[in-house]
């Protein structure tokens, strides 16, 4: 592995919607910006599986105050109020700034934005991007190739963040990390670097993201020694696809079920309706469906049966909704979603908490910025639905625009050679040349380990947590990572996919950790955290969780509002 | 015969720049009771050979073109491509794209002619 070096302004790391934004924003202020993707850009990442709703106040009915006091409500009062009223404010901006790029709406038959009412929202505010998450990424993709300031390395794995070297230490510098084409390490110097990685959904073995939701972003920062908060918070969607085995990570829309919509719901194993009408927000509804799994009410793969089929609407009405990739999907792996019962359990969906930012997506660490989703919290205990895609462009715009005033501002520092050597080895130790392994990781390794860490996440931190199971989950955590200590595989320059899943899987466990320490200290249930020794909304935990690294320590501490 | 049922029987291709001599096939088993997209196949095979390179992410849509791939002659998207308990199916780099390794293309560089 030989070391490459290369020299940016702005560094971008991750390709979804909001680095795509932030590259757009920085690159328009006169930057030079690289961004980076472990995947090709608009072929990988989250931004891909979101439906394409967004929030913004645009019913003449509507104001920001509302979206706000909506935002606050169904997040169970602990998002940062000044990071959801931004939301609010610029939302609709952001409408205009992305049709500028290239992404289209729905529209009505005059010809206006087609608004949808999502539970929760006081008022119609949900939007729809043409072509979902997948439209999306591609419009702000080719709006990023058509900018002449903005380099993309796709297939590039950032493995962690460089410090400057003293006096500046406490600044990041750059970056380091592999290109998986060649196999190089890549040292990156940059005046400053945006995160915009997403969440770690990968740590829960009923997800619905793809296997990029590792929370490499969340570890960067927090090594760097930025502070994380509300990590307990993840939103588990009430519908994610458990069988067959193809589809699994797949979601069916609970939205759908509502009376106004196609009027299903979601049975049990005998039948039994299990959620009320009207539909309560996502939290509750999917409290409601673990509650029936745990009292034995599940089908036979775990889950719960998603049905439409008898929809007092009829089969034309529920066969038109249907009539999206998202189940045009489904209908590919035999299962016609208008009249199969589907399998269906919460499974995690969104990570509310992540590097605590404030409106401008500053971190803390001077040369650092970060935006949703792996950056909190904006939402709270909750999150309404459209709030995510209106959070990448919103806050990356703004992340994008303080790290290029940052680069407009600082020189290119150099790196400290500590944190160099360091991040180099942490890397070089885990590969072996032919012949010399000594603790070599074999085919199976890899993937049962990762399962095993998924699966007892899932049992102790999933919908239901308490202090014996989180006590338990993080000595499992804990063997896992023992498991993977010293372990090393095979270097191989091009694509070396073993060496991504054995990073990866460190990184998980790294995260699994913070979300353990912070979901021991809240001591109370609220919104999609929810504790059965502690079933209670407390007063005193109206605050956010928070953890910072120390030495080698975590330290997590409640944070005032 | 019934025991195969129970199984995939996969010909994957082999690429590997640093050996561009050694490229080929390369015979594997997955045991499945279920039908399997060609993508979780992929993965399938990953899982039991880390050697193996394929992509692993999705947009569960069958719209973003992360697994295009070649299926028995054809090329496809992976993850509404199906493959049945018994059948055997060959797997190679999508014909459009150039190889990075393995099934992994590049999706930058489209293949010369």
């Amino acid at each position: 592995m030989g070391t490459v070096r290369l020299e940016t302004e702005v560094l971008v790391v991750g390709g979804g919607a909001a680095g795509l934004r932030a590259a757009l924003a920085a690159a328009e202020a006169g930057c030079r910006v690289l961004l980076l993707n472990k995947g090709p850009v608009a072929r990988s990442g989250i931004t891909l599986t979101a439906a394409g709703g967004m929030q913004a106040p645009l019913h003449p009915e509507d104001s920001c105050e509302l979206f706000l006091a909506d935002t606050l409500r169904c997040g169970y009062e602990i998002a940062d109020k000044s990071l959801a009223w931004t939301l609010a404010t610029e939302a609709a901006g952001e409408v205009r700034e992305m049709e500028r790029y290239g992404v289209k709406f729905v529209r009505d038959e005059r010809g206006e934005l087609a608004l949808g009412r999502f539970p929760g929202q006081s008022q119609p505010r949900n939007i729809f991007v043409k072509g979902g998450g997948v439209g999306l990424a591609a419009a702000l993709h080719a709006a990023c190739k058509r900018q002449g300031n903005i380099r993309i390395l796709d297939d590039f794995f950032v493995t962690g963040l460089l410090q400057a070297a003293p006096p500046d230490a406490r600044t990041v510098a750059g970056v380091m990390g592999i290109n998986l084409r060649s196999g190089e390490q890549t040292m990156i110097r940059a005046r400053s670097v945006v995160l915009a990685t997403g969440g770690c959904q990968q740590l829960w073995a009923v997800n619905d993201c793809p296997s990029d939701a590792v929370g490499d972003g969340l570890i960067h920062a927090y090594r760097a020694g930025a502070e994380l908060v509300d990590m307990e918070m993840v939103l588990f969607y009430p519908s994610v696809i458990v069988w067959p085995p193809s589809l699994k990570g797949a979601f069916v829309h609970y939205e759908f079920l509502a009376e106004a919509i196609l009027d299903g719901n979601v049975y049990d194993k005998d039948g039994q309706a299990v959620l009320p009408k009207p539909l309560p927000v996502r939290d509750q509804a999917m409290l409601l469906m673990h509650r029936a799994i745990e009292q034995g009410r599940s089908g036979e793969h775990g889950g719960l049966y998603w049905y439409v089929g008898d929809s007092a609407k009829g089969i034309d009405v529920v066969r038109k909704k249907l009539d999206l990739a998202q189940y045009n999907y489904l209908k590919a792996h035999g299962v016609d979603p208008a009249t199969d019962k589907i399998e269906v359990a919460p499974g995690a969906h969104y990570l509310m908490g992540g590097i605590s930012i404030d409106s401008n997506g500053e971190t803390g660490i001077a040369g650092l910025f970060a935006t949703p989703e792996c950056a909190g919290n904006v939402d709270g205990a909750n999150r309404l639905a459209g709030s995510g895609i209106a959070a990448t462009q919103v806050f990356g715009a703004r992340a994008g625009r303080a790290a290029s005033r940052w680069a407009s501002g600082n020189a290119l520092l150099e790196l400290d050679a500590t944190s160099l050597a360091e991040e180099t080895e942490r890397i070089r130790c885990r590969l072996s040349s032919a012949g010399s392994a000594t603790n070599r990781a074999t085919a199976a390794d890899l993937p049962l380990l990762r399962r095993r860490l998924q699966e007892t996440v899932q049992l102790y931190a999933g919908v239901s947590r308490n202090q014996a199971g989180l006590d338990r989950l993080r000595e499992e955590v804990g063997q896992v990572r023992l498991a993977l200590q010293g372990k090393q595989v095979a270097d191989r320059k091009s694509f070396n996919q073993a060496l991504m899943d054995l990073l990866q899987l460190e990184t998980l466990c790294e995260v699994a950790e913070l979300v353990v320490g912070s979901a021991l200290l809240r001591e109370e249930s609220r919104g999609h955290h929810y504790r059965s020794d502690f079933p209670q909304t407390r007063e005193r935990w109206l605050c956010h969780t928070s953890v910072v690294r120390d030495g080698e320590k975590a330290r997590f501490a409640a944070k005032p509002l | 015969m019934e025991q195969a049922s129970g199984k995939i029987h996969i010909k994957a291709y082999r690429f590997d720049p640093a050996n561009p001599d050694q490229a080929g096939f390369q015979s594997y088993t997955v045991p499945t009771a279920e039908p399997l997209s060609v993508m979780a196949l992929m993965a399938e095979i990953h899982a039991l050979d880390e050697t193996f390179a394929c992509r692993t992410s999705t947009c569960f849509k069958g719209q973003c073109g992360s697994c295009l791939v070649r299926v028995n002659g054809r090329d496809a998207l992976g993850c509404v491509t199906m493959v049945q308990p018994g059948e055997t199916v060959t797997l190679e780099p999508h014909s459009k794209y150039r190889v990075v390794r393995d099934l992994v293309v590049d999706f930058s560089q489209p293949q010369e002619g």
